[in-house]
């Protein structure tokens, strides 16, 4: 035990030197802030065009009114989220990629197996210390995002909001440690580092990108801009009747959704955020009824990730320089 | 002349003999080839739907499919180009940089009296070359899988459509080629090397976009290209940013060729993709680099 939190001291030290950390850091405090300001421009805008609406509707002297655009401040992290699913995968890769990367490239592993019993501990190490950095880089956002949220969006934040952007934070630590996790399995179990890196990218492209396009492609209501329901003018109730009769086809598109870590995550942050409209305004039990099978689902990614990680410790020869 | 053939001949057989890239261009061809049989598969089931929602007496609206255009299954092949296409190019130009760094026969060719302008000239021109057979291969797996699903050969005009679109997308890829290889050969460690177009690629697919057009940013994976906000800050903002709204601009143009729906024009898009490859590659092969030689380390 004191083997792999030494190794993970160590690692945090290496980490806290990298510049990609830093940069990584500021990419994604960035994304979080951009989108804030974005959205936030957006409902101002939306905003601005309801009182000209009001106005024309007041001088025409008609007593109608629509009801105004509301704005629940949590939703402004909306943009701030997925930058955190699509970026947040990436890095997490290329950070936990180069944590092992950099021993075969510096020939250092025999050097790291005469302080320790095994490979296990090395990686286990190498994961404690990705562990603690991803947490103070999801804390960072976490900031950032009330930050932004209370200024930017110029929202009141209590401690509601705050123990729901928390969640978000800890969903989102347990999303980036599973790429990390992928990542270091994946590199320590291939002898060419080259080709680790590749195979990780092609696994976040289809993870992180193309399986939830796949699945919002196959949405028939995502075929017209507007929503297909929408267009033929059908209400939700008649919406879900006609749906009934291609359940096995929603389930399949539903099945290859949640096949994705990164939908999972997506789901339970929108659910907690409010972003997702079934959720806007409802408790963190009602938001646990509809989504604790997403939490598990993600949970169960991350352990499996973290056990190959480990399983992958015990072939740690592949580290080693060829002579 | 002979510089540039002769590198180009050696970029070609090295490509092909470089296995590690292998699985992204197995993912662009398995993806391309799916997309037709998704979009279909989605095409039929909307009709079912409104079909039953008919039955039910729930709408009197016209079925929003009908008649549409063979080439509307092809609409998803746009988002795995933009996707898949995309980082295989630039991961095909970084490692093209590193080849020789990591082979340390940098300083070796140095030793020869090799105009570099030429020697990069022509290792564009052979991956070039690679990326044309690849999309000519999409385009041939596309033409064949809309053919089988209509029941018959498409039309002259659509196979020129197909012929375009396989146009445009290899002046796509060869623009983040060139972006891929600037980065192989300014960049140290191969890490940081291939992060950067991925990150270049992020910018320009979600983030320049999104200020013109506050989407979200995954919504802008969607084939249909989102028309600019024309109201406060973002009606400045989607004009000052436009020309780098490469790929929003691709979607736009791929989407005139294959009768989907578009905003904008398909024209100015077509250029701006145009002058987004020549632009990248005329960097790529203009901009010279120190980090040339030497080794690629973590």
């Amino acid at each position: 035990m004191s083997e792999t939190l030494t190794l993970a001291r160590k690692e945090l030290l290496d980490l806290r030197r990298d510049r990609i950390v830093w940069i990584v850091l500021g990419t994604l405090g960035i994304a979080v802030v951009l989108s804030v300001i974005v959205a936030s421009l957006d409902y101002r805008a939306q905003l601005a065009d309801y009182e000209a609406y009001v106005a024309q509707v007041t001088a025409s002297g008609s007593g109608v009114t629509p009801a105004a655009p509301q704005l629940f401040p949590l939703t402004l992290l909306r943009g701030g989220m997925e930058y955190v699913e699509v970026l947040g995968a990436l890095f997490a890769l290329t950070i936990g990629y180069g944590a092992i990367a950099k021993e075969r490239s510096r020939g250092t592993v025999d050097l790291l197996l005469t302080r320790t019993r095994s490979g296990t501990s090395i990686v286990m190490g190498k994961l404690a210390g990705l562990a603690v950095l991803w947490a103070a880089i999801m804390a960072a956002i976490v900031v950032i995002a009330l930050a932004s949220v209370a200024t930017v969006g110029g929202a009141a934040i209590g401690l509601h909001e705050v123990a729901r952007i928390a969640l978000a934070g800890i969903a989102g630590w347990v999303y980036v440690l599973f790429w990390s996790a992928v990542a270091v399995a994946v590199t320590t179990l291939t002898r060419n580092s080259t080709g680790a890196l590749l195979t990780l990218l092609v696994a976040w492209l289809l993870v992180v990108l193309v399986i939830p396009q796949i699945g919002d492609t196959m949405d028939p209501d995502n075929q017209v801009p507007g929503g297909l329901f929408k267009a033929l003018a059908i209400a939700k109730a008649d919406e879900h009747a006609v749906l009934d009769h291609f359940t096995a086809y929603e389930s399949a598109r539903n099945g290859l959704e949640v096949s994705s870590i990164s939908k999972l995550y997506e789901r339970f942050t929108f659910a907690t955020l409010g972003i997702k409209d079934t959720y806007n305004g409802q408790s963190l039990a009602f938001v646990w009824d509809g989504t604790f099978r997403y939490i598990y689902g993600a949970l169960a990614f991350t352990a499996a990730a973290l056990t190959l990680a480990a399983a992958s410790g015990r072939r740690i020869h592949t580290l080693r320089r060829a002579s | 002349m002979s510089t540039v053939l002769t590198a180009a001949r050696h970029e070609l057989l090295a490509s092909v003999r470089a296995k590690a890239p292998y699985a992204l261009v197995a993912a662009f061809l398995g993806m391309v080839a799916a997309s037709t049989f998704i979009g279909w598969r989605t095409s039929v089931t909307v009709t079912s739907i409104y079909d039953q929602v008919l039955a039910d007496g729930l709408t009197t609206q016209p079925n929003p499919f009908t008649d549409v255009s063979p080439l509307y299954y092809v609409r998803n092949t746009v988002i795995y180009v933009l996707l898949i296409g995309s980082l295989m190019a630039a991961t095909l130009g970084v490692q093209s940089a590193l080849r020789d760094r990591r082979a340390e026969t940098a300083a070796l060719i140095g030793t020869r009296p090799v105009d570099g302008r030429a020697l990069r000239a022509g290792r564009l021109l052979g991956l070039g070359l690679l990326l044309a057979a690849l999309v000519g291969i999409t385009q041939i797996i596309t033409w064949i899988s809309v053919s089988a699903l209509v029941g018959g050969a498409l039309t002259t005009s659509e196979t020129l459509a197909i012929a375009g679109f396989g146009v445009l997308t290899w002046l796509l890829l060869i623009g983040f080629a060139g972006i891929g290889v600037l980065s192989g050969r300014l960049l140290r460690r191969e890490r940081t090397a291939l992060l950067a177009p991925v990150v270049v690629w992020a910018a320009i697919a979600f983030v320049v976009p999104q200020l013109g057009t506050a989407a979200r940013p995954v919504s802008l994976l969607n084939p249909v290209p989102l028309p600019a906000q024309d109201s406060g800050a973002f009606s400045w903002l989607s004009q000052l940013l436009s020309p780098l709204a490469i790929t929003e601009h691709f979607k736009t143009a791929s989407a005139a060729l294959l009768g989907s729906s578009y905003t904008g024009s398909p024209l100015t898009s077509a250029i701006v993709v145009a002058l987004f490859a020549c632009v990248a590659v005329a960097i790529a092969i203009l901009i010279r680099s120190d980090r040339t030689t030497g080794g690629t380390h973590e």
